[in-house]
């Protein structure tokens, strides 16, 4: 373990002793809805594992309301529940603030430490601005490692078409084709974690990274996958939650959550690289259909942002893309100007971006972070694209249209692997000579 | 009359001869020297052009962000690097080499200065250089910011930091050259005193509103737009 447990949860540990399941919960500033996500916690826990000792730990990132108060408050009663078995015990309830850089993966880091500290068989986390969760949650995901020996369980939810647009658009897709395994909701949030793994993850010293903020979900997804650990999802219904830190800024999470994938590509580049096609994960859980929250979209601005990278950051794309990639990026530019209803991004040249951002990121190590922050108007283009597209389209309709986009993934595997291994792309697939848009670059290149 | 203008031509063709004499041999020498430096200058980057296709050294360029640096589309050669490298100072060499064939004392004062300038020179180099880098970097960082923040003149923006970063190395480079040094310096001075002190007026006196109302504006089209639901859902 890297890094020893801070003070006063060291201190509890000691106190509890030993617990068989541990629940984790990150927050910062959700004092409205943590609550209820600690009611359920600890329901789930009565309800579904009376025979394990439990803990709930909140870890905090220096919340100014009350959040720490309404988690150490929060009460089930027992009646309500329609318990079969008698608990063993009252689940604890501790509420720490987590230490190192903000964020939520360094929250997660100081649950896993409890967990391990604790001596838990498996542990939980879920997010805490959780609207629709339910005690069975915390059986979907600690159930499969319990009694099937599953190391990982990832969350399995109904999302309305428009919410999660960085997993359907970039993660999802890019981590299937790569890993060859359909986990559908890697950055999801709510996660089953089996004690060997949670070893692994607190082994690593790349908690100082972008995983001690938003990449912690993809790290410990990917790790789960390319490691070898047995891997799961748990149909846990509709994913409803209050908005997030109202600071927080979609180039930075993109950042983050994008550059951890893209940094776990190199780290597993001897595990991916061999790899085609892909298979599905095993999936527990009743599935059944609910209503969803709508999400609102501003296409509009959303394609004036991507015009304004297209006139502003040209001198990074160029860097970033290859040069056939760049020419039709400019080219969707040039000819959407005017035309919002024309405008449309299609998935061979939205997953050539991403791939050509990955092996540029491989390429640029000074420059990743400016080449990952001017990935954000070109991702913006693709989410309104997308919405265009889908605007009349049913869920079932969109989910085979992002199913059509993993393929594409899938299918341009060996445009990844010529690059990522330095050989020029050449001409594939009917897309033109590289050298022609090449010249053509250079001609338009405004530096 | 003419006896005399005899005399005066004779007395110049008489000292044309001799500083023909005298010089000629040593103008052909350094001649010599010059162009066979110019042949070993070439030679050289013809071989190194042919035997450096160091994949390795291209690949520690683009990691350094050198090749970034110099070459904005990031596809700079290491070959091309060395090998320009090597045929300057072969030139460099060779200039000096045929300048100390005249053994005057001009020229080895030039060399000798030259000579021990040329630390100093690297050094200045080296100065703007990370200047140039780091003026690339922070302004490319200010240009990818400026564009998701939604920014006014994003580019010029770019522009002007790099402009400041590079002038700041200009300055340190001559200060280590010696060159100019006080007017160099109170050109900084001044240049960033002014800047400063108009960005301060400008802010406090007439662009307040509007830098006011641009905020304003943008804060209230963000609230219409109601939009942070899609960037909190990852």
């Amino acid at each position: 373990m890297s890094e020893r447990l801070p003070d006063d949860a060291r201190r509890a540990a000691e106190s509890i002793g030993q617990a068989g399941l541990v629940i984790g919960i990150p927050s910062y500033n959700n004092e409205r809805t943590i609550g209820h996500v600690v009611r359920a916690a600890n329901a789930g826990l009565a309800k579904y594992f009376p025979q394990l000792a439990g803990v709930v730990i909140n870890s905090d990132g220096g919340s100014t309301d009350n959040t720490r108060d309404a988690v150490l408050s929060a009460r089930v009663e027992d009646g309500h529940l329609m318990l079969l078995s008698t608990p063993m015990g009252v689940a604890h309830r501790l509420s720490f603030p987590y230490h190192g850089i903000p964020g939520k993966g360094s929250a997660f880091r100081l649950i896993f430490q409890m967990a391990a500290a604790l001596g838990a068989k498996a542990c939980a986390v879920i997010d805490s601005d959780l609207r629709s969760i339910t005690p069975e949650w915390i059986e979907l995901l600690l159930r499969p490692i319990l009694l099937a020996g599953f190391d990982f369980v990832a969350p399995y939810y109904h999302r309305h078409k428009y919410d999660g647009t960085i997993t359907n658009s970039i993660v999802y897709p890019l981590t299937r084709s790569l890993y060859g395994l359909r986990v559908r909701q890697p950055i999801g949030g709510e996660f089953g974690v089996s004690a060997r793994l949670v070893t692994r993850y607190l082994e690593r010293d790349d908690w100082d990274t972008d995983v001690g903020r938003y990449g912690i979900d993809i790290w410990m997804t990917t790790i789960a996958i390319a490691e070898g650990f047995r891997v799961c999802q748990s149909f846990l219904g509709a994913k409803l939650h209050d908005a997030k830190d109202p600071g927080s800024d979609l180039s930075a999470m993109l950042h983050q959550v994008v550059g951890s994938v893209f940094m776990l590509m190199r780290e597993y580049e001897s595990v991916w690289t061999p790899l085609s096609g892909s298979r599905e994960a095993a999936l527990f859980g009743f599935r059944f259909d609910v209503g969803l929250d709508p999400v609102e979209v501003n296409v509009e601005r959303m394609v004036a942002a991507f015009h304004r990278g297209c006139q502003e950051l040209g001198e990074v794309w160029a860097v970033a893309l290859q040069p056939t990639t760049y020419a039709q990026v400019r080219q969707l530019g040039e000819s959407t100007a005017d035309d919002l209803r024309a405008f449309h991004m299609q998935d061979e040249l939205w997953a050539r971006i991403i791939l050509d951002f990955a092996c540029a990121y491989k390429k640029h190590p000074v420059y990743s972070g400016h080449l990952m922050q001017s990935l954000t108007p070109l991702y913006l283009a693709r989410v309104a694209s997308f919405v265009l597209e889908t605007r009349t389209l049913s869920s079932t309709d969109v989910e085979s249209k992002i199913e059509q986009l993993c393929l594409k993934f899938e299918e341009l595997k060996p445009y990844l692997l010529n690059q990522w291994v330095g050989d020029p792309v050449g001409k594939l697939d009917g897309w033109p000579a590289a050298e022609g848009a090449e010249r053509e670059r250079e001609m338009k290149l405004e530096v | 009359m003419v006896e005399t203008m005899q005399k005066v031509l004779e007395g110049v063709l008489e000292r044309l001869s001799k500083y023909v004499t005298i010089y000629l041999p040593s103008l052909l020498a350094a001649l010599i020297l010059f162009l066979a430096a110019v042949v070993t200058a070439a030679l050289a980057r013809w071989l190194l052009y042919r035997i450096f296709k160091g994949p390795t050294i291209d690949r520690f360029l683009r990691r350094s962000g050198v090749a970034f640096m110099l070459d904005p589309t990031g596809r700079l050669r290491a070959t091309r690097l060395v090998a320009e490298g090597v045929y300057w100072c072969l030139l460099l060499a060779g200039f000096l080499l045929g300048l100390s064939v005249f053994d005057t004392d001009i020229t080895t004062q030039a060399i000798q200065k030259l000579v021990f300038l040329m630390p100093k020179i690297v050094v200045a180099g080296l100065i703007l250089l990370a200047g140039v880098a780091l003026g690339q970097y922070l302004g490319r960082g200010m240009l990818v910011w400026a564009v998701n923040e939604d920014f006014p003149f994003p580019r010029r923006l770019a522009t002007l930091v790099r402009i400041v970063i590079m002038f700041v190395a200009v300055v340190v480079a001559a200060d280590q050259l010696e060159f100019a040094r006080d007017v160099f310096l109170a050109a900084f001075i001044i240049l960033v005193g002014g800047g400063v002190l108009t960005v301060s007026l400008a802010v406090g006196l007439g662009a307040g509103g509007g830098f006011r109302r641009y905020f304003e504006e943008k804060k209230q089209k963000s609230e219409e737009t109601n939009e942070r639901s899609l960037w909190n859902h990852l």
